[in-house]
């Protein structure tokens, strides 16, 4: 009681400055935002959710597997490797003096179309185990020098190829001088069967990162010669090849576009090749191989992606269905207070 | 400065010398040391201690007074310009990046960045590798140059203002950066106190001054300060003032000053009375003025500017073994990657020189060329380890450390504005002054708690009176309309500021007069109320012209409550002045002159006050703790002093706190001796302090026993329920108290910290031996846990426990009992039992107090709360986080606590896993770049990606989610439990986040690997692709835990993946980049989305499934709580939640 006199006498006597203690208050502001009181959705994962979740995914995945594998299987691939078929046979035991040295190194490879190639049919060259994502490799170029004029000197990335007797290399860098070489020529049936080597570059690099007026120099006059050389007077937006080689491939086993065909190729079609075999892989036993594949809208021939999704797929549905089973066989209700730990074991806090 | 010739209050010193001819400086001289407290609160030993000390030459200063040439002649002192901004414009920078420099985190970016400069090892370009830094380097610099903008502007404006300062005859304004030390400075009314000077003269005759010391220790009492009777005469022709003052050393103890000062020939000793500091407010008073002392830096106000304590978390601490894991498991890393490459380079080391993307040679030169960039096979694998480490420097997540600062900001700034948390009587909102040990309120298990200010609100009130062994204690509700006591003086009404329940019987009996003996005694019982103590009252106006208002104003809680009740009853304490004392008798004015005044000290317990009578009489009035009192009574009225302990006893059941009051009459030849003994002891200059209490022994003895008091000390609102929520939520709350054992029992029983059904084991032994006896016998007498048993130590027990090896045992028993009261307990057998716990356990610790007492026992604690309340600052300033009310630990523990605690276990777990993703991504595609580190994600992704790609949500997350509501967990305390059991971080947590992060990165990694095997692809593509489907993916991951959905949410996990994609694409525009376009050209093939699609599936799924299989068949306590809030089985749960604790705790015998 006596509290109740002592405070009422304490509030007459402060209500004098009431106001100014309204006014001088520390009280915090109130807001939903500083007391934390943000209007929010709290999902939980009860199995009704989770259930349908596996089955939502299960039933989007399996579906998208089998357009991917039959994606997959449309596409018509003939892979032919002539590295090492490419040598003659006594000069096997080393291939690496053969490919160095001034032999001719014509070959002729047949193949025979096993299924009907709608166009356009692609050309590809694959590498395997050359990795044009080494760091010393990547490393070696100059974007600026492939743009502009103005700046073709800028090599100081491109060691070991940067300059001739101190004149600056354009397309400086190992990317540029490792340019592949090998040339194929095609005809089907004895006929000769045109390979479109336009357009196989990407339009952006041809427009905005290779200039149109900046023409190869000096390049592949070094004392060791890597790969193909350019030609002079066709400015860099031009050199297709060498725009394709400059887009590194991500991995050691890659396709490089070669050349289109704009024809079909029915079965059993002999495509003959008659190829220059210069490229050095035999230093570091990589494989060559020339590619003919049409391609699907989802891409080359590669199942990898319809296995996966009918993978995800079928566990999803398989965890759906042990899910239910378990949620039906034992279930547990949700927010029952009974399972909470000082409940479960009453006293053995 | 005529007024000082003339003091108008000459009758006053007349009265004194009639009764001694010394004059009355004499007597006055030791009514300074006002740190004067009773009951529990403990004692300034310190203070005691400070003037035992004598100060040595070489330790002192000497001040010339008016003379500021001769004091800084030998040595220059400190000017009053104060500096606390930190930066000049010219030192800015090399000193804000030293200090920056000093935390491990910016340095292990700094060497990462500086490696990454050899050319060698030039992993990123320049600017990508010194971004981060820079990045964190500028936000704190821009941040920090603010703040001491700020401090400038502030500086600028304190060193300009004005002080009136003594100069060749006059006063003379000079700006407050010119004072020099020595100068005598005039202070008027309401002015703020430029610098700590030593009072010389006040315009009051008796040389009191009143300041207000809030900006110093926040108390807003009003403090009395003297001025030296010698110094007052001599003030008023300060051009021939001659002397100076020796005193010690600048420091930071603004209780103590010591020093003395030399006028004429004649040594007088100065203590902390005589010194008035920087920073405080002259109040009531005209003019006071000083001499300086002290100037500037050097000022006690300035020294103790110092920041809030720094402490690390528990869990951070924590932390710090997962670090090191990380760091073992990035050596491992960069040793793989390094041993690869060399089984690789010396397999090829024949076809290095040729090999086309190798090309060691450089043929340009010489024919037979030379190495290009091959330091042979050693340095190359040297080289491959620290680009490898360079590479993956974000393994180490540093980042982490910048992210939980800002996370503690915010949750600090959350925590601050609560308005839960807001005390609407001190008008004091929560305070965090440590910003780092956020987390470590979820995690407690043991608090300690002070109880006078803290359990109880420290606001004193007159209960029962006992008088002659008679209880005079009126229990019946006062009416209410009851006007109150007042008293009119020459026309002026006089009321006291409180109002006090009044007995009617006992009112009646002083009226009586000196009638009866019981009348006389009750009168002479409030007289020593009235006089004995150190309350200064100050008449204050109201509305009403006629009606003034009296307010006590004291150190003592208790002293202001015993005044109040005083006046209530007829005796109203009008004036005091270092010299006399006016009390209005039931309407009668009388003077009584005050002869001496022996303060309170912890060791005698009580206080005395020798006081000359209107009738001549010379009267020795005692009042103090009974232990102390009942040994220096008068044995001959045994009957009395034995009704009246049983009384106290009484009373100190009902938890009330109780004083003695005795007094003697003094006759001529025991004063005489007494003021001989007295005057000597006062101007001694070695071991003052101890004289003085020798000569208060003397004098206080045979005393008559007048009465006792008791007065209560409220509990704060809340106390009981906020006890039961604590021990609920498994806290052992132990209450250390300087209270008797029966006071301390009846609160512990009001503030349930012990019920009617706990056993109680009392320890309460004289000897080490019993005292072992009883310990042990305590501990083999508690079966089990299930028992609920209350410990009761006290003090003495506690020194020979903690004198010797009986903690162990205490620490056993203590383990076992649910509620701990320790009583009688000195201010350092505080910090003694917090660390007997801290310790013996790694459980963390939390102490909570508001009094000076409390400090040690903040500072020993893992956690220190300190309470704003009456009892002064000094625990707020040096506490972690600061409050109003003690009900507020149940909102900070309970909720923030938990939350914070929930919050940023999840955080540094998260932070862990998403930079271990990335840099495992990274690791992954080395094993297929013929293991140099080459990465196809571009260097500014690898730099934004804990920047800017993922940085945003987990701080949002860490300082906005909630697991669970504020009402849930205040419902259901149990739920703290998470923390103490440490659920929410852990190594088993880790390592199942580090199983996550392999499987998602992988996932990341090779699905597109496989799918684009053999393809086109070019690095570029395929390093965008990676990028966007791990910042997809780590944002997912976090989506899928995040428990709340505000709209701040969704913007920052979406708009963190939004950002992503623009800055890869933004890097992806710049055309001298080999990337150029890549992520265009990518994004239009199916191929792209169908891998992102698989990879995110993928690599979520395992974590969703066994997520749900965790939350569902083996639930936390959290997961339940949070279906019972989502579903609303909350009232279901309640009901029960009550039958099981009753099931769970039946009542005991």
């Amino acid at each position: 009681m006596s509290s109740n006199t002592a405070s009422s006498s304490a509030a007459t006597a402060g209500s004098g400055d009431a106001s100014a203690v309204r006014k001088n208050s520390k009280r915090p502001k109130y807001s939903k935002f500083t007391q934390q009181e943000l209007p929010a959705c709290k999902p939980i994962l009860t199995p009704g959710w989770v259930i349908s979740t596996f089955l939502i995914v299960s039933v989007i995945f399996i579906p998208l597997g089998v357009i991917s594998l039959f994606a997959s299987q449309d596409v018509v691939e003939i892979v032919d490797r002539y590295d090492n078929d490419c040598i003659p046979a006594p000069a096997r035991t080393n291939k690496v003096a053969f490919i160095q040295g001034s032999a001719d190194k014509a070959c002729i490879r047949n193949l025979t179309v096993t299924k009907r190639m709608k166009k356009p049919v692609y050309v590809y060259y694959q590498l395997e185990n050359f990795y044009q994502n080494h760091r010393r490799y990547v490393k070696s170029r100059s974007d600026a020098q492939l743009r502009s004029p103005k700046y073709e000197n800028q090599i100081s990335a491109c060691k070991p190829e940067d300059d001739v007797g101190g004149q600056p290399i354009v397309p400086c860098g190992l990317i540029a001088w490792s340019l592949f070489n090998d040339t194929y020529t095609l005809s089907r049936n004895n006929a000769s069967l045109a390979v479109n080597q336009k357009g196989i570059a990407w339009k952006s690099d041809k427009e905005h990162k290779f200039g149109k007026k900046v023409f190869p120099k000096n390049f592949q006059k070094g004392n060791l010669t890597g790969g193909a050389s350019l030609e002079p007077d066709v400015p860099l937006s031009d050199q297709e090849h060498l725009i394709v080689w400059m887009r590194t491939a991500a991995l050691p086993t890659f396709r490089k576009l070669y050349g289109k065909i704009e024809t079909d190729l029915e079965v059993n079609d002999t495509i003959t090749v008659m190829l220059q075999n210069n490229y050095n892989t035999y230093s570091f036993s990589g494989k060559k191989k020339l590619v003919l594949s049409t391609t699907s809208w989802l891409g080359g021939k590669n199942d990898f992606l319809g296995i996966a999704y009918l993978t995800v797929g079928g566990i999803c549905f398989f965890l759906a269905i042990a899910f239910t089973i378990m949620y039906l066989v034992k279930p547990r209700r949700l927010g029952d207070p009974s399972y909470l730990s000082w409940n479960r074991n009453p006293g053995g806090r | 400065m005529d007024s000082i010739d003339k003091p108008p209050h000459e009758s006053s010193r007349w009265s004194v010398s009639s009764k001694d001819n010394n004059s009355v400086r004499e007597v006055t001289f030791d009514v300074d040391s006002k740190r004067i407290r009773h009951g529990s609160a403990g004692a300034d030993s310190e203070m005691l201690s400070m003037s035992q000390k004598e100060i040595k030459d070489e330790d002192a200063r000497l001040v010339y007074i008016n003379d500021p040439e001769r004091t800084n002649e030998r040595f220059e002192f400190t000017g009053n310009s104060i500096k606390t901004a930190k930066y000049s414009v010219f030192t800015f920078l090399p000193r804000n990046l030293f200090e920056q420099f000093h935390r491990v985190a910016y340095i292990y970016f700094l060497v990462i960045a500086v490696l990454n400069q050899l050319p060698q090892l030039a992993v990123f370009g320049r600017g990508a590798s010194i971004m981060p830094l820079a990045f964190v380097l500028l936000v704190s610099a821009i941040k920090d140059a603010y703040e001491d903008f700020r401090r400038h502007r502030s500086d600028r404006v304190e060193n300009n203002r004005l002080a009136l300062v003594f100069e060749d005859n006059e006063f003379r304004e000079k700006k407050w950066k010119h004072i020099r030390v020595g100068e005598v400075i005039k202070v008027q009314s309401n002015q703020t106190l430029p610098c700590d000077m030593v009072l010389l003269a006040t315009s009051d005759p008796t040389g009191v001054v009143y300041v207000q010391t809030t900006n110093l220790d926040g108390e807003s009492n009003l403090k009395t300060r003297y001025a030296k009777q010698e110094t007052l005469l001599k003030a008023a022709d300060l051009e021939s003032f001659d002397g100076f003052i020796k005193c010690e050393k600048p420091n930071r103890n603004i209780y103590g000053f010591q020093a003395n000062m030399e006028i004429d020939g004649r040594r007088l000793s100065l203590g902390p009375s005589n010194i008035i500091l920087r920073g405080c407010e002259l109040k009531n008073t005209v003019w006071a003025l000083g001499v300086v002392v002290y100037a500037g830096g050097e000022t006690k106000a300035m020294l103790n500017n110092s920041g809030a304590p720094s402490k690390r978390s528990r869990l951070e601490t924590r932390m710090n073994l997962e670090i090191i894991l990380l760091s073992l498991f990035l050596i491992v890393l960069c040793t793989t990657a390094a041993a690869t490459a060399a089984v690789w380079l010396r397999r090829h080391r024949d076809d290095l020189d040729i090999i086309l993307f190798y090309r060691r040679k450089d043929y340009a030169e010489k024919p037979g060329g030379k190495n290009h960039n091959y330091y042979g096979w050693g340095w190359e694998i040297f080289f491959t380890f620290f680009m490898a480490v360079i590479v993956y420097q974000i393994m180490i997540p540093i980042s982490l450390y910048i992210s939980m600062e800002l996370v503690r900001i915010g949750q600090a700034y959350f925590m601050t504005r609560d308005d839960q948390m807001y005390d609407e009587s001190s008008n004091s909102s929560f305070q965090c002054r440590a910003l780092n040990i956020n987390e470590d309120l979820g995690q407690i298990k043991y608090l300690f708690s002070d109880k006078t200010g803290t359990l109880t609100d420290n606001k004193m009130e007159f209960q029962c009176a006992c008088i002659g062994g008679v209880d005079y204690s009126d229990r019946e509700p006062a009416d209410s309309a009851h006007p109150g006591y007042s008293i009119e003086v020459d026309g002026i009404v006089l009321k006291p500021k409180m109002r006090v329940r009044v007995d009617p019987a006992l009112l009646e009996l002083t009226k009586n007069g000196s009638a009866t003996e019981e009348a006389k005694r009750a009168n002479e019982f409030f007289l020593s109320l009235a006089a004995c103590n150190t309350i200064v009252p100050i008449v204050t106006n109201t509305s009403d012209p006629d009606v003034k208002l009296v307010d006590y104003q004291g150190e003592s809680p208790d002293e202001q409550a015993l005044v109040y009740a005083a006046a209530s009853y007829g005796f109203l304490l009008i004036e005091r002045t270092s010299g006399h004392i006016v009390i209005n008798v039931r309407g009668e004015t009388q003077r009584y002159n005050v002869l001496g005044l022996h303060e309170f000290d912890s060791d005698r317990k009580r206080m005395s006050v020798i006081l000359g009578c209107p009738d001549m009489s010379v009267k020795l009035f005692v009042k103090g703790a009974d232990s102390s009192m009942f040994s220096v009574m008068d044995e001959s009225n045994g009957d009395v002093i034995q009704a009246t302990k049983e009384q106290l006893h009484a009373y100190s059941s009902d938890g009330l706190r109780t004083l003695v009051v005795g007094m003697r009459k003094l006759n001529d030849s025991e004063f005489e001796q007494w003021h001989s003994s007295f005057e000597a002891a006062s101007t001694a200059l070695i071991g003052r302090a101890g004289l003085l209490r020798k000569v208060a022994g003397n004098i206080e003895t045979s005393l008559r026993i007048v009465g006792a008091t008791a007065i209560e000390d409220k509990l704060q609102h809340g106390v009981p329920e906020a006890i039961e929520s604590l021990r609920i939520a498994g806290i052992k709350v132990w209450v250390l108290t300087g209270d008797k054992q029966e006071t301390a029992i009846s609160i512990g029983f009001s503030s349930r910290l012990l019920t009617r059904n706990m056993r109680q084991i009392v320890i309460n032994s004289n000897s080490l031996d019993s005292c072992r006896r009883s310990l042990e016998e305590a501990n083999s007498s508690i079966a089990s846990n299930d028992e609920s048993v209350a410990l009761i130590i006290d003090g003495t027990s506690l020194i020979y426990v903690l004198d010797n090896d009986l903690e162990d045992v205490l620490f056993q028993v203590a383990c076992k009992c649910s509620a701990i009261l320790c009583c009688r307990v000195a201010p350092f057998q505080k910090a003694g039992i917090v660390a007997l716990v801290k310790n013996r356990t790694s459980d963390m610790t939390l102490a909570i107090g508001d009094g000076a007492n409390d400090v040690s026992m903040i500072q020993m604690a893992d956690v220190g709360v300190g309470i704003s309340g009456q009892e002064g600052r000094q625990a707020v300033m040096a506490s972690d986080f600061a409050m109003g009310q003690f009900r507020f630990l149940v909102p900070l523990l309970l909720v923030h606590g938990h939350w914070n605690y929930q919050r940023m276990g999840y955080m540094i777990l998260y932070n862990f896993y998403r930079n271990a993703v990335f840099v495992l991504i990274l690791f992954w595609y080395v094993l297929f770049t013929c293991y140099t580190l080459t990465t196809a994600i571009t260097e500014w992704s690898s730099v934004l990606y804990s920047v800017i790609y993922t940085s945003f949500p987990t701080i949002i997350i860490g300082i906005l989610d909630k697991d669970l509501g504020r009402r849930t967990l205040l419902e259901h305390p149990q739920l703290y439990g998470v923390g103490q059991r440490a659920e929410g971080y852990s190594t088993t947590l880790f390592w199942y986040m580090m199983m996550d992060t392999i499987w998602q990165s992988a996932a990341i990694f090779f699905i597109p690997l496989f799918a684009y095997w053999g393809s086109t692809i070019d690095t570029s593509s395929l390093g965008d692709l990676w990028t966007i489907a791990a910042v997809v993916v780590v944002n997912l991951h976090l989506a899928m835990d995040v428990i709340r959905w505000n709209w701040i949410t969704h913007a920052a996990i979406w708009g963190s993946i939004v950002a992503a994609c623009i800055c890869v694409i933004v890097i992806d525009l710049i055309p001298t980049l080999p990337g150029y376009w890549a992520i265009f050209q990518v994004a239009k093939t199916w191929m792209f989305w169908f891998c992102l699609l698989a990879i995110v599936v993928t690599s979520l799924l395992p974590r969703f499934a066994i997520k749900f299989l965790g939350e569902y068949y083996r639930p936390s306590d959290v997961r339940i709580a949070r279906e019972a809030e989502k579903l609303g089985t909350f009232i279901d749960s309640q009901t029960r939640g009550i039958e099981m604790n009753r099931i769970a705790d039946p009542p005991r015998r």
